[in-house]
């Protein structure tokens, strides 16, 4: 028994001529870790801004927990959003706005916050303004895992984190939703990194929604299948194609949807390879400019 | 899954107003420098140097009487004002994106700032209105310095010298953070906008005044009014810029 946290429908924002996000239709349900992926300027921001209320959409509908999220206390106070490039009050330390987190944040876990800060090795008593783009970035962290705000937003959290960093950030964010069960939405251009985490993937691309499942459905979809031109193309001829690369004779081509066993048989005898696509594999598939070229050919042939 | 009972989506307890206003109001008062520290150190440094040539006027052998006479026209006593436009625009430019990141309401966001604004003029009112009586008593803090006893004040008791103060910090503070609403509403644009229509007002209203010959009216109109009467015009376009402000911050988006 889930229930559906946020609900979009025709969800529009647009900037004078330049379309953002363009009517698109998805549904959020509580306590799933969800990834938003795409590329830069792709729209992702702006969907997590229209669903935190930081801005107002041009059309379509929105509900977020019910209702409207912009203006509405009472679904604002469910909501944690940590931006990417959140702006702080100029006299701002960080110690400040661990000091303000507990008022706005009804969850808010101070001794995880403490153990978090230690983590990450954050300076509390110095200027926002003097901490690097990593220190920064720890302070959203910091945040938006204490407050255990039961939807919670995390705009590239990581940039500038070391490597360190993001498997502690990683780390407790797994453990910490396992013990305190909520929704998560990350946007990252870091996916195998957080591949495992997440449950479900929204793929979003000049403001449309490319892909909207489970993760675990799109984990092992996608195949490479490598081998003799005309082997490949004989094989794939009748498959969704999503990538397409080859040398001299030599062609190796990306296809969308599961192989079955007789699938395999045929291509062991056809002596190609087959090689499962990672996620991040497959989103630059999905996203790069190869598609753009192959989606309108099928159209033509279409 | 484990079986719960459905919740109603939207909780509807009550939670009263005063609690999220007020929570704006703390999170100005977090760095307490912004809005009370700077302004009194403008005030102490220019207060200080003062003093100093008060010193040196003193053991020069001057005419301090006549020295007292000329700081009547210092604006020492207004100088941390111009430090506060900025600091209710930073209000609104800074203060405001992180609140609304944090869960705030524009609308509990600006009747909290606005709550915060009222507080530090009551505050400054009361201790520049204070000065001023010291100063006197003092006889110019024993060496016949006019830095608070200046310009308009110390001439119609505290109680005026409290009024005007209050009027003229609600409006520095209100006129900086209700521009700022309009640039978060409109950006650039929106500045323009403001900027050529005040001056279109300001342009239209001289060139009426003088085809009209009324000039002579308009003064005597101020005349008659008095000090109080003026800075009860101020406080109005205080209320105005705080009342437009609420009406503008409603559809503001933060950077």
């Amino acid at each position: 028994m889930t229930r559906t946290v946020v609900r979009a429908s025709g969800l529009t924002k647009r900037y004078g001529s330049f379309t953002a996000v363009d009517a698109v239709d998805f549904t959020l349900e509580e306590n799933r870790i969800y990834g938003l992926l795409g590329r830069n300027g792709a729209g992702k921001t702006t969907v997590m801004q229209m669903l935190t209320g930081q801005i107002f959409p041009n059309d379509g509908e929105l509900e977020v927990f019910g209702r409207t999220p912009a203006e509405h206390a009472d679904v604002l106070r469910r909501l944690c959003f940590i931006a990417e490039s959140q702006r702080y009050p100029d006299a701002f330390h960080a110690s400040h706005v661990l000091k303000a987190a507990p008022w706005f944040f009804g969850n808010w876990d101070a001794g995880f916050a403490a153990r978090l800060v230690d983590d990450f090795r954050l300076p509390l008593n110095r200027p926002i303004k003097k901490l690097s783009r990593g220190q920064l970035s720890a302070v959203g962290v910091v945040v938006g895992l204490a407050s255990r705000a039961p939807l919670t937003f995390f705009d590239e959290p990581y940039l500038g984190l070391d490597a360190v960093a993001r498997q502690i950030f990683y780390d407790r964010l797994l453990a910490d939703y396992a013990a305190h069960p909520r929704t998560i939405v990350l946007s990252t251009h870091l996916i195998d990194e957080v591949a495992n985490l997440l449950e479900h993937l929204l793929i979003i691309d000049q403001g449309r929604i490319l892909l909207d499942r489970d993760a675990d459905e799109v984990r092992g979809s996608a195949t490479t299948v490598a081998g003799g031109r005309a082997a490949v193309e004989s094989f794939v001829a009748d498959r969704a194609v999503i990538g397409r690369e080859g040398i001299g004779g030599l062609a190796s081509v990306t296809i969308d949807g599961r192989l079955d066993q007789a699938d395999r048989v045929r291509a062991a005898e056809l002596g190609l390879e087959l090689a499962p696509v990672s996620l991040q594999q497959l989103i630059v598939h999905m996203t790069g400019a190869d598609l753009r070229a192959d989606s309108t050919e099928q159209e033509v042939a279409a | 899954m484990t079986a719960v009972i459905e919740k109603p989506s939207v909780r509807t307890e009550p939670r009263s107003r005063f609690t999220e206003v007020w929570r704006v109001v703390r999170l100005h008062a977090l760095t307490p420098s912004v809005f009370f520290g700077i302004p009194w150190i403008i005030l102490g440094t220019a207060w200080l140097v003062m003093i100093v040539i008060g010193m040196i006027a003193g053991a020069a052998g001057a005419d301090t009487e006549k020295m007292g006479e000329g700081m009547r026209y210092s604006w020492a006593v207004l100088s941390p004002q111009w430090y506060l436009v900025v600091v209710g625009v930073q209000a609104i430019g800074l203060t405001m994106s992180f609140a609304l990141g944090f869960g705030a309401t524009r609308r509990d966001f600006w009747l909290g700032t606005s709550a915060m604004f009222g507080i530090v003029s009551l505050l400054n009112a009361v201790a520049i209105a204070t000065l001023v009586q010291l100063e006197k008593l003092t006889d110019g803090w024993w060496l016949n310095i006019a830095m608070f006893d200046a310009l308009w004040y110390g001439q119609n008791g505290w109680l005026v010298d409290f009024y005007t103060t209050l009027a003229l910090q609600l409006f520095v503070l209100f006129i900086g953070a209700s521009v700022t609403t309009v640039y978060l509403r409109w950006r650039m644009r929106g500045m323009l906008t403001l900027a050529l229509g005040a001056i279109a007002l300001i342009l239209g209203f001289v060139a009426i005044a003088t085809f009209t010959e009324s000039w002579p009216a308009i003064f005597e109109w101020f005349g008659g009014i008095g000090i109080v009467g003026v800075f009860t015009v101020v406080l109005g376009l205080a209320v105005g810029c705080a009342i437009g402000g609420y009406l503008v911050i409603r559809r503001a988006t933060p950077r």
